[in-house]
């Protein structure tokens, strides 16, 4: 059976990703029924926690977009909830303006909390991990300290009395409910944001910052969003805090408090909706059930998250993730299918070429580049060669916009193309590849794919976040064009294989399947044919052949010189940043210069 | 009599390494003999410096590594220094906010006072020129300097076979000539020396024998008294035929 | 008035900087910020109180006894937050489990010793006023540190090892240093310098279990502003910081003292990530 007959692989039903790593709802309903159920136990205290672990849930499911899936480590996110706490209790108690009703108090909670959930999260754009941590914690105790500090509004020490919320939410499981009834909403929006390209992108911008520019993924904007949102939520949780603990005071609002937040997410496992909400009931409900454990807590906690981190960075969601524990076959290969290409790669009219002019770059001292010229023209193979240091990967890096060079420019056509903006350059449809191959170790093949058409998403945040229509067509779209690009590179039975399991030729492919999802008219291949074996290198040429003849133009760095020879155009060939030699195979390699450059002489 | 063969000094057999989840090497053999000059050429991305980190110890790896008769499986970067195999990193990479004399007694940090003392003064008898700026912070030497000073402290652990990778790098030719003839007299002293090249012209003048790498394996292996080794090379390294040849 | 701010100033200046010390030595040593910086030096007021105070042991018995404590914490703190995790590609994994412990620090702290804050004991009776011990002793501690670091690297073998590994960790391996023990020797000498801190500025500071999230961030504060591993810089900006936040806490009253040093903080750190002391290029791709 040939390349043309075999059908075209489906994808095995994934099962919805908003379940994080479970197969089936199953897990959630269980939650949910046991928690709709819990008032026919009618065990006042057995409420009370309850409620509590449904309120701190409502802020850690929010929080566990910023913490678990963009990765910033915002350990003072219970400046948050006290934010809300006070805000809400104070414009019901009336010590600032007039009494307003409960429902617009927490209203105008939620805004303020988003508005400085924004705030909080600025500095992630700019400083490195550590630091941004250092900061929310600086803000948790900023805003306990004015809590403390402003008398005459929250009461100082003494306190504000919480928010009662009116019927039926005053009684006990009332409240309970309404409390359970916002956990749920929250449960199923994060869950919704999770599977869309929103949430795919954000952990994309924590595993793999590079590949995500790459794909167009704007880090600011995002983060912005999911600080808001965050932020937001994170209040309202606040308000419901304040009327749970019926009179509020600053120090119940302690590090601890933070803490647990926080360690909630990392145990549960990042990148999961189900992980930190075992995670977030787990540390609610452990310290009651053990009287004596209540002051040793934090301490378990934090012993806990020590070594969830030694042993089993994954937390739950890794434990409970059966399905990748199946073993995979041994011997697996890579069977690129160039038919399905036509589907991939959208003609279009244009037929612009990508053109270098005089681009130079050094770096400290040294010229990596010197005034560079090189033209790739739609519809062919363009080799880049040299010895190590000759300036190839800067060159790349130039062209898809990571570095900026110091003089010259880059022209798509007639016009220059942005310096420095590398996540511009998806606009363009100019789509690239790794030395290294960057991925997301922990989601599957497919939505590592995916992540390469997030700009071709149609939907807001907001319509994810609501599994509005428009939402539920980009996601059907995107998987479907995955399913293509994985099934052109030969990689479709891998599909739904966490990737950090495939070998590292698999993860080669998998990157072009991914700059593919662009529907490139300019693809860069930044050595790809390194650690593949020789039949898959003959393989990866074919591809890269097909490609070409679609009417993408290709520039190909590598050193492997059957590869470059076989099937390039044209050949450039750098040394020492310079062009040492240029034109078809044949005359680049009977000339006497560029065997001496490779020998060394 | 059957007149038994004494083991070479370093002796590799089946040697694979590489960086995570690429391989780089695969089932590589090759020996050292005490006292000789071994030059490993071979184009960028064979693999030449992994094998030289694989050995010394700074990368893990399968496969067998024999020095002095002693298996060195599991053996650190200090241990293999101990046993007299040191490895002299690409780059001229030195402790820049320390002096010269300073760069030179920390590589004999292992050694009692006194000997120190004593290694790092012939270490210098060797390199005069930067003898004259001991005292002078790494940082203000010059590159062909620097890769002077790298060497001298490989010196001073007193090896048996020492591993230089890629001496020339970023070099004028002058200073190169250098550093292969401090080489070259190393060799007359008795040292070993396996020497990573991308010059190889010089490199074959000073060596004895020549082992060849491309694309994570051995593709050639030769004394450098044979005949048409610069072809022979040429066509280990593109694997393909020579249109036109290299001429001297 | 003057007196008071600049005397008390300078004494806590001089904790932070101390503190901010204990952060360099431990990121030059293995690239990685610890938050158990401020935690080991609260453990300084809290470990002299417990010796002195309440086992009545003399201070020339208390005091090494305290340092011991910090070096053997500073050792423990490598071996298990810090080592398994330098091994592995997930960055961030340090900043949880030195965080994790560092809870663990406090929390145990919390419960054994009090969640109030207790005296510390007087070590040398001069004073009140400007030359009161508790001015001058944290002062000098740092002073002391400050020339103690300098002998160390710059003319024993194996501060320069100490500083062979921090600037190039590799070519150090390949030269056979011992790069793990060297590292272990490091947060040796971190621990100690934390606990000297809070010892030092047990007087002014108390032993109070709280002090270890106050002293992580304060003592944070002159390494962003001055730099990532420069010494120097730490010192000039705890001082500094020391200065500004008992000048604010005189001019404003306590709590918005906090809130001035930290916008403050938070407006210089956003215009310079790297601090003042200049920026770090990293290739990404």
């Amino acid at each position: 059976m040939d390349a043309t007959t075999r059908p075209l692989a489906r994808a095995r039903p994934l099962a919805p990703r908003w379940l994080g790593r479970m197969e089936a709802l199953w897990p959630f309903l269980l939650l949910g029924m046991a928690g709709l159920c819990l008032p026919l136990l009618d065990d006042s205290y057995l409420g009370v926690i309850a409620t509590r672990a449904c309120i701190y849930w409502v802020l850690v499911s929010a929080l566990n977009l910023v913490v678990g899936f963009a990765g910033q480590i915002a350990i003072g996110w219970v400046a948050l909830l006290t934010l809300g706490a006070y805000v809400t209790s104070v414009l019901t108690a009336g010590t600032a303006i007039p009494a307003l009703p409960p429902y617009l108090a927490l209203a105008i909670a939620a805004v303020s909390g988003a508005i400085f959930g924004v705030i909080v999260g600025l500095p992630a754009l700019r400083l490195r991990t550590f630091y941004f941590a250092m900061t929310t914690l600086g803000f948790a105790t900023i805003v306990t300290q004015v809590a403390l500090a402003w008398r005459g509004v929250t009461g100082g020490g003494i306190g504000v009395p919480g928010p009662v919320f009116p019927e039926p939410f005053d009684s006990r499981w009332g409240f309970y409910y309404f409390c359970f009834g916002i956990a749920a909403v929250c449960t199923w929006m994060t869950a919704n944001i999770a599977a869309s390209r929103f949430g795919r992108a954000l952990v994309a911008i924590r595993d793999a910052e590079v590949a995500a520019e790459a794909a167009g993924i704007s880090k600011p904007s995002l983060l912005m969003i999911v600080f808001l949102f965050s932020g937001a939520v994170a209040a309202v949780a606040g308000g419901l805090f304040a009327s749970l603990q019926t009179y509020i005071t600053p120090d119940a609002f302690t590090f601890d408090l933070s803490v647990l937040f926080f360690i909630a997410i990392l145990i549960g496992g990042r990148g999961s909706i189900l992980g930190p909400l075992l995670g977030t009931i787990l540390l609610t409900v452990l310290p009651e059930f053990a009287a004596p454990l209540v002051a040793w807590s934090t301490f378990l906690y934090a012993a806990l998250l020590l070594v969830i981190v030694l042993a089993m960075p994954g937390g739950i969601a890794e434990m409970l993730d059966f399905r990748n524990r199946r073993p995979l076959e041994q011997h697996r290969e890579i069977a690129p299918r160039t038919d399905v290409l036509p589907r991939v790669l959208a003609r279009s009219g244009e037929r612009a070429a990508l053109t270098l002019q005089g681009i130079s770059l050094s770096f400290g001292g040294v010229r990596a580049v010197d005034t560079l010229d090189l033209t790739i023209h739609p519809g062919e193979v363009h080799g880049l060669i040299g010895p190590n240091g000759s300036g190839k990967t800067t060159t790349l890096n130039v062209i898809s916009g990571y570095y900026a060079p110091q003089s010259g420019q880059v022209l798509l056509g007639a016009e220059a193309l942005p310096q420095r903006a590398p996540q511009r350059r998806a606009g363009h449809r100019i789509a690239r590849t790794f030395q290294t191959p960057r991925l997301i170790g922990g989601a599957s093949v497919l939505e590592n794919v995916m992540i390469g058409g997030t700009i071709a998403g149609r939907g807001s945040f907001v319509e994810s976040l609501l599994s509005l229509p428009r939402h539920r067509r980009d996601e059907a779209a995107l998987n479907e064009a995955a399913m293509l690009a994985l099934t052109t590179v030969g990689l479709e039975q891998l599909a739904s294989v966490r990737a950090d399991r495939l070998q590292h030729s698999e993860l080669r492919f998998m990157e072009i399947a991914r700059a593919l999802m662009l529907s490139p008219t300019f693809l860069l291949l930044d050595e790809p044919a390194a650690g593949l074996s020789a039949e898959e290198i003959r393989r990866l040429g074919a591809l890269i052949v097909a490609i070409s003849r679609q009417g993408t133009g290709v520039l190909l760095v590598e050193h492997h010189a059957d590869l470059i020879f076989d099937i390039c155009d044209r050949i450039t060939v750098l040394n020492l940043g310079k062009v040492l030699a240029a034109g078809t195979p044949a005359e680049v390699r009977s000339h006497r210069e560029v065997v001496n450059a490779y020998l060394g002489a | 009599m059957p007149i038994s063969v004494p083991e070479p000094l370093l002796q590799v057999t089946g040697l694979a390494a590489g960086y995570g989840k690429i391989d780089v090497l695969r089932d590589i053999d090759m020996t050292v003999g005490e006292g000789e000059i071994v030059a490993l050429l071979g184009p960028n991305g064979a693999g030449k410096s992994t094998l030289l980190r694989a050995v010394s110890g700074l990368l893990p790896r399968t496969g067998c590594v024999r020095f002095g008769g002693r298996d060195l499986a599991g053996a650190s970067p200090r241990d293999t220094v101990r046993a007299g195999l040191i490895h002299v990193i690409e780059g001229h990479r030195v402790f820049t906010q320390l002096s010269v004399f300073d760069n030179l007694q920390l590589a004999g940090y292992a050694l009692t006072r006194r000997e120190r003392g004593r290694r790092v003064e012939e270490a210098l008898a060797f390199f005069p020129e930067i003898a004259a700026k001991r005292q002078d912070r790494a940082g203000t030497l010059s590159g062909g300097q620097q890769q002077m000073l790298a060497v001298a402290q490989g010196l001073v652990g007193k090896p048996r076979l020492l591993m230089l990778d890629e001496p020339s790098a970023g070099l004028s030719p002058v200073l190169v000539d250098r550093v292969l003839a401090a080489a070259g007299r190393l060799r007359d002293t008795g040292t070993a020396i396996l020497l990573v090249e991308q010059l190889i012209e010089k490199a074959l003048a000073l060596a004895d024998r020549v082992y060849a790498l491309a694309r994570g394996t051995i593709v050639l292996q030769a004394g450098t008294d044979e005949s048409d080794l610069p072809n022979r090379l040429e066509h280990a390294y593109f694997g393909q035929d020579v249109s036109a040849p290299l001429a001297y | 008035m003057l007196e008071s701010i600049i005397s008390y100033g300078l004494a806590v200046g001089a904790v932070y900087a101390l503190i901010g010390i204990t952060y360099n030595v431990m990121f030059t040593a293995s690239r990685v910020f610890s938050f158990t910086a401020g935690m080991v030096g609260m453990l300084g007021g809290v470990l002299g109180a417990l010796f002195i105070n309440r086992l009545g042991l003399p201070v020339w018995v208390g005091f090494p006894l305290t340092l011991a404590a910090g070096a053997v914490i500073g050792v423990i703190t490598e071996i298990i937050t810090v080592r398994p995790v330098l091994k592995s590609i997930e960055q961030h994994l340090y900043v949880l489990s030195t965080l994790a412990f560092a809870l663990m620090i406090q929390q145990f702290t919390a419960i054994e010793w009090s969640t109030e804050s207790q005296p510390f004991p007087r070590l040398i009776d001069i004073g009140p006023g400007l030359l009161d011990q508790q001015f001058w002793l944290p002062v000098l501690a740092c002073g002391a540190v400050i020339v103690g670091l300098e002998l160390l690297y710059r003319h024993t073998l194996i501060g320069h090892a100490f500083l062979a590994i921090a600037e190039d960790n590799y070519a150090a391996r390949a030269l056979g240093l011992p790069e793990q023990s060297l590292r272990m020797m490091s947060y040796a000498l971190a621990g100690m310098i934390a606990v000297l801190a809070g010892f030092a500025g047990g007087e002014i500071l108390l032993a109070f279990f709280g002090n270890g999230p106050m002293l992580n961030f304060y003592g944070f504060v002159p390494v962003a502003l001055g730099g990532m591993g420069s010494n120097r810089g730490a010192v000039v900006g705890g001082i500094a910081l020391g200065l500004f936040q008992q000048a604010a806490n005189f001019l404003f009253g306590g709590i918005f003292a906090s809130v001035a040093v930290f916008v403050v903080f938070i407006i210089v750190l956003l215009a310079r990530p790297e601090g003042l002391a200049g920026a770090v290029a990293v290739r990404r791709v």
